[in-house]
């Protein structure tokens, strides 16, 4: 075999990349949903012809490292001679994807010379795939009830769309136009990346990219097995519990157990609860990648995934568990398992990663929605779906940050208050930080975030948050964040208090109030530098009351600190209780 | 008698200055920037080059004095006003992260922190009816408070504000009476338009720049008229458009980033003269390059920008920067070669540089290969040191596994391609094919990276215009007055009445051409562009699509359509559109001298010397031309490398060159048949 030049091999690794940026590029600008082209909620890879990943952009992180093993499961099924020239496959089976009906994969086979050379493959999130209810139920049991399910199928045959399959997605969603119009986005994507894999090989033909493809595989694993190998070999577990399975369960354990032996890794999901009835089941293959996330966010967070990425890490959970879910299990809400699995593995790893752990963040999206007529629209159906931001755990060195979005979703932006006021029959009576609500520690956990909104016109809620019963856990020390709490005052009602439903009515003049959850501290807060504690008081993170209570810290009324009193409030809390 | 018109980009290191006289050709200079007083450094470089500064007749500038005041935050403190009950709106920052891939992330730094943010009660619906009257005894705390604390600037916003700022201005009249001399800045006077954190956002930069570009302003402007330099002293803005610095000293915000501008202009100007209406404008110096784009001759523009992760809502030119240049390190990781991310910047910089650099850099590479001299001068002057750069790259070739010429090659191959991909992917994202695009290359490292982007990209033309080192501060000269004026008007489109519209645009024109008067610009050299931003009903984005001063409703959501189709690659006729914003762009002409600058070349020998330049591993003895000698029609084949004080040119072999008239060098590939 002839050997290539650094230079390159450099050349051809930083193509690979830049066809990947090109193609997620294409997908944002034509996309017709602002769920992609704003949220980002959308990732794309350019895959060689074996389905190993040349280059991904780093796009949405829950679906890092997953698209290739799409391509690979066609091929198992029905061999590699099933991708012929001018194909273009579409598939949204959670068993196969692993994840819910929406999130849309469409695979291109690229052919340069007769040969088949890689493929251009994207997955982004379609608004609607003809569910039981607009967009994605909260109390489904099965998968039927969430849209429907496509293995893998051909959009396109020889260059041809197939216009009654494509008619077909298009009558099934509530949003067919839209729905069309974000698959051709994802086509374009793959022709961008099919254009570019052909003046690559038109440059440096089959051989030097077969040589240098080796090459950057093989560099990129040993970085990442050298990372591996420089941890404490050992066996590493973390465990935690879902509130439930959106249809009233009881809590869901999620179990792990991680071992480090020399340069591998293997995160065993055995313990985990059983496929459960609601909707928070995912299947295996997103399941890995979500453990390729929370890797990825620890060991070689700086170098672009390939094929060589993730071979020193190996993922296994029994069969039929929430992880490894099979038909006809409901998997509408899989990211509140897959976000608390991420947060748990590096929980696992943090004793001997210290320096790159930080405490548990409040969760996931903790997702409210309220749908209903808008008087001042004629009566219009309106739909308000809205992600909520809360804390995010500390770290040594740092705080976390405060009404962050959580680490499962994309590049999502809160709605402002101007055009939330403007679009939907909802006043918000107030927005901001939850005080207090952030683990304590040395480093403090970030607060959750308080959103109080006035119903107009009487409407249905709808609530997804998560959380309350594991809630952000500390390190080192550091104490928990508070829980998610949600509650929504009736006028001649009780008021209640909820953190899941599906479609209550909330009349008007109903105010719900939805508070997120903190996220985990660092670190004993009695070594909190109490200058810092000082400051988050002046700032409002922190109360006057819980900086003495939680911290030891005396102010004075006008916020000087009472050196004093802080030693001797810190001493009685140095006392172990007996 | 000569009279001059005269510009100055007032740069981190250097001050470019192009002056041009009424009678003769465009002239140049460089001066050093003089940071602890800006407007120092203009002054001496301006009266070296012009006899009488009574004989300017124009002066315009482009600074970065707000800029670095943002960028080293210096600026003032700022205490921000807002609705209560929704502060920590600016705090919270949307919630959003610019990383995904970080489990310590941390939001932007903002320019207030949060005990600096107070509320006020007062609060209006979406659709300006009064909720709660603005409660003026809640203004005493923090009129205390800004008194005791002697804080010097606030900025206010206030819920729906951008449609309805009835109670931003009753809040400046409560304050300004209480607080007279206090700096304050209203959101929806900064930016008109809704989403209260991007508006808030505004309104915080410009009232955290404002003291010192005011100082800085009038600082200058006396200055100069202690010196008989009685022209209006003029800024280049953001917008692409220049203000009086009266004006500017009002919402100092709009000249934020004015002096980078200055270059796309320039390009707007050469697409005009030069009949090319598509171009890639691609500046670069010694650690980032900016790329923008002139699209049918107009500079491409967002309504929209960050800065440091900060929002800004106003009109400025498209630039993006791309962190790669001639500073940028080549190393080895694992066996495999790597060129960037890490910079030697300017300190160390590179080995030949002889300040201390020891890694080998594109630069080091450059001057190894031939195509740099060691007296070539990168905008300043240096020497440049052949034998640092020689044993930079020779220490890292046995780590490579090269010879130190092929390593050298490779390290500018590696940077070329990695450049051009981020062009690309910044084209494609535009939804634009780099192809049909003509290269312009400017700023001091520019022009020697040019014709290789090129064969990269494609593109078969590339320009290099006279004086590529101070290629902005000449475009400032190109431009006239320009004032932005946006109002809100959310409204479904099928419901719109063409009058209503009409009248709507008819006061936004006659505010426009209030402003433009008043900076002394006759009526008749007054003219208004409209536009407005749109959208289907249910997205969340819009697009800004210029509406003609004589149509109707059907023609302009025609436009909007085939608007979404360029930008989109769809479009959906038929759909429900919906208005967001309306603007008027209001522009006062500038006089500027009627020749051309089309002037004789120096009398002297073209050829000044030759070298040998490496290219495609053979050596090459080049000739070295002297730009300055270069005559119009001039033509030459490569490899030849054209030098001049503030850029080299590098002509590979397989491109041949022409002068125009304008002087400018255009390269093409040269036709293999």
């Amino acid at each position: 075999m002839k050997s290539v030049d650094p230079i390159t091999t450099e050349i051809i690794r930083n193509a690979f990349i830049s066809i990947a940026n090109d193609m997620n590029a294409t997908l944002i600008r034509s996309a017709f949903t602002p769920v992609i082209y704003e949220g980002k909620d959308c990732s794309v890879a350019l895959i060689d012809e074996k389905g190993e990943v040349l280059g991904q952009s780093l796009g949405l992180p829950l679906f890092l490292g997953n698209l290739e093993i799409c391509v690979k499961l066609i091929a198992e099924e029905h061999g590699w001679d099933y991708f012929k020239e001018g194909d273009v496959f579409y598939m949204n089976d959670s068993y196969m994807t692993g994840t819910h009906l929406n999130d849309s994969t469409i695979i291109m086979p690229i052919f340069w010379g007769g040969k088949r050379i890689g493929f251009a493959a994207s997955r982004a999130h379609w608004l609607d795939v003809g569910a039981k209810d607009p967009g994605t139920p909260v109390d489904s049991h099965e998968i039927y009830q969430e849209g429907v399910r496509w293995g893998p199928t051909r959009l396109y045959e020889s260059g041809e769309p197939r216009e009654d399959v494509i008619d077909l997605l298009r009558r099934n969603s509530r949003f067919g136009e839209a729905t069309v119009g974000d698959m051709n986005a994802q086509v374009a994507a793959g022709r961008t990346g099919e254009k570019r894999l052909h003046a690559l090989f038109d440059r440096f033909g089959v051989e030097t990219i077969a040589v240098a493809r080796d090459q950057i595989f093989e560099q990129t694993e040993m970085l990442e097995r050298e990372a591996v190998k420089a941890l404490t070999d050992g066996v590493y577990r973390a465990e935690g519990y879902l509130d439930d399975d959106g249809l009233g369960s009881d809590p869901l354990l999620v179990k792990l157990e991680l071992t480090v032996s020399g340069d591998a890794m293997t995160i065993d999901l055995a313990g985990s609860a059983d496929q459960a009835r609601g909707p928070v089941n995912c299947g295996i293959t997103q399941t890995i990648a979500a453990a390729r996330v929370a890797y990825k966010l620890l060991i070689c967070s700086d170098v672009s995934p390939n094929g060589g990425s993730f071979r020193p890490l190996e993922v296994t959970a029994p069969e039929r568990t929430i992880f490894s879910a099979e038909e006809p299990a409901a998997c509408g809400w899989y990211f509140s398992s897959l976000g608390l699995l991420i947060d748990l593995v590096i929980k696992s790893l943090a004793p001997i990663l210290p320096e790159k752990a930080a405490g548990a963040h409040y969760g996931d999206s903790m997702v409210i929605t309220v749908a209903g007529q808008d008087p001042r629209n004629d009566n219009r159906f309106y739909l308000m779906i809205e992600p909520t931001t809360g804390g995010w755990g500390a770290y040594d060195g740092g705080d976390g940050e405060s009404s962050l979005i959580n680490n499962v979703n994309g590049s999502f932006k809160d709605i402002p208050v101007e055009i939330f006021e403007s679009k939907y029959p909802l006043q918000l009576l107030s927005y901001g930080i939850r005080q207090d609500s952030g683990g304590v520690g040395k480093y403090r956990g970030g607060n959750g975030t308080y959103r109080e909104y006035r119903v107009l016109a009487d409407s249905d809620l709808f609530l997804w948050f998560e959380r309350s019963k594991t809630t952000a856990w500390g390190l080192f020390g550091g104490a928990n964040g508070l829980p998610p709490n949600v509650t929504v005052e009736r006028p001649d009602e009780d008021t209640l208090e909820l953190l899941k439903v599906n479609g209550i009515k909330v009349c008007k003049g109903t105010v719900i109030r939805s508070l997120t959850g903190g996220g985990g501290g660092f670190g004993n807060a009695v070594e909190r530098d109490p200058a810092a504690v000082r400051q988050d008081v002046v700032d409002r993170y922190v109360s006057m009351e819980h900086a003495e209570k939680a911290y030891g810290v005396v102010l004075t009324k006008s916020l000087d600190i009472d050196e004093d009193g802080t030693r001797q409030r810190r001493a009685e809390m140095r006392i172990p209780a007996a | 008698m000569s009279k001059y018109r005269v510009s100055a980009d007032i740069g981190g290191t250097f001050t470019d200055i192009v002056i041009e006289p009424s009678d003769g050709p465009v002239f140049v200079g460089k001066v050093p920037t003089t940071p602890e007083n800006p407007a120092g450094g203009v002054i001496n470089g301006i009266k070296d080059l012009v006899p009488d500064l009574s004989d300017v007749d124009f002066f315009v500038h482009g600074t970065t004095v707000g800029l670095n005041a943002f960028l080293e935050r210096k600026g003032e403190r700022v205490l921000l006003i807002a609705t209560a009950g929704l502060g920590d709106a600016y705090t919270i920052a949307r919630g959003n992260r610019h990383t995904l891939y970080e489990l310590r992330y941390r939001k932007p730094q903002q320019l207030v922190s949060r005990r600096d943010v107070h509320e006020v009660r007062g609060r209006l619906s979406w659709d300006g009816q009064v909720l709660e009257n603005l409660n003026h005894a809640d203004f005493d705390p923090i009129i205390e408070k800004v008194r005791s604390e002697g804080i010097n600037a606030v900025a206010i916003c206030l819920v729906h504000s951008y449609a309805y700022p009835v109670h931003e201005i009753e809040a400046r009249e409560i304050l300004s009476k209480a607080l007279p001399g206090v700096s304050i800045s209203l959101s929806h006077e900064v930016a008109r338009e809704w989403r209260e954190y991007e508006r808030a956002s505004s309104a915080v930069m410009n009232a955290y720049i404002a003291p010192v570009v005011q100082r800085y302003l009038s600082s200058l402007q006396q200055e100069l008229h202690e010196m008989s330099m009685n022209a209006t002293v003029h800024v280049m803005q953001s917008s692409g458009g220049v203000s009086t610095a009266d004006s500017a000293r009002r919402n100092p915000v709009f000249t934020l980033l004015s002096g980078p501008v200055g270059g796309t202009i320039a390009g707007t100007a050469l697409s005009a003269a030069t009949d090319r209406p598509n171009l890639l404008c691609v500046d670069m110096g010694g650690t980032s390059f900016d790329l923008s784009l002139v699209m049918d001759g107009k500079a491409n523009a967002t309504l929209e920008t960050e800065l440091q992760g900060l929002p800004l809502l106003m009109s400025i030119v498209d630039i993006q920067t791309i962190g790669t240049g001639g500073g940028s390190i080549a190393w080895m990781q694992n066996g495999a070669m790597r060129v960037g991310p890490q910079s030697a910047g300017s300190i160390p910089g590179p080995a030949c540089y002889g300040r201390g650099g020891t890694a080998a850099t594109v630069t080091d590479a450059n001057l190894f290969l031939g195509r740099l001299g060691s007296k070539s001068l990168l905008g300043g002057e240096m020497h440049l040191d052949h034998a640092a750069a020689a044993s930079a790259i020779e220490n890292l070739a046995p780590q490579a596994g090269l010879e130190p010429t092929p390593l050298a090659e490779g390290i500018l191959a590696i940077s070329n391609a990695a450049m051009a991909d981020a062009m690309r992917t910044i084209t494609v994202s535009q939804g634009v094919d780099p192809r049909e695009f003509v290269l312009v290359a400017f700023g001091g490292a520019g022009p020697m990276a040019a014709a290789f982007l090129a064969d990269e990209l494609d593109i078969q033309e590339v320009l290099i215009p006279k004086f590529p080192g101070t290629f902005s501060a000449w475009g400032m000269l190109q431009t006239d007055l320009r004032h932005d004026f946006t109002q809100s008007f959310f409204r479904a489109a099928g419901d719109v009445e063409i009058e209503d519209l009409n009248s709507a645009y008819t006061a936004l024109e006659s505010e426009g051409r209030a402003t433009i008067a008043k900076e002394g610009i006759d009526d008749n050299n007054i003219s208004c562009q409209r536009s407005a931003d749109m959208r289907y009903t249910g997205q969340e984005y819009t697009i800004n699509v210029p509406v003609p001063a004589a149509t109707d409703i059907a023609t302009i959501i025609g436009d909007f359509d085939s608007a979404h189709e360029r930008r989109y690659g769809h479009s959906s006729p038929g759909a429900p559109v919906e208005f967001v914003n309306l603007r008027v762009a209001a522009f006062g002409e500038i006089q500027k001298y009627s020749h051309t600058d089309s002037a004789e070349p120096e009398n002297g020998d073209v050829a000044i010397g030759e070298r040998e330049v490496i290219f495609d591993s053979t050596r090459h003895t080049t000739p070295i031309l002297a730009r300055d000698k270069l005559p119009a029609t001039y033509q030459a084949a490569g490899p030849l490398i054209i030098e001049e004080q503030s850029a080299t040119t590098v002509v590979p072999p397989g491109w041949e060159i022409e002068v125009d008239r304008h002087r400018s060098i255009v390269m093409r590939r040269r036709s293999t048949e």
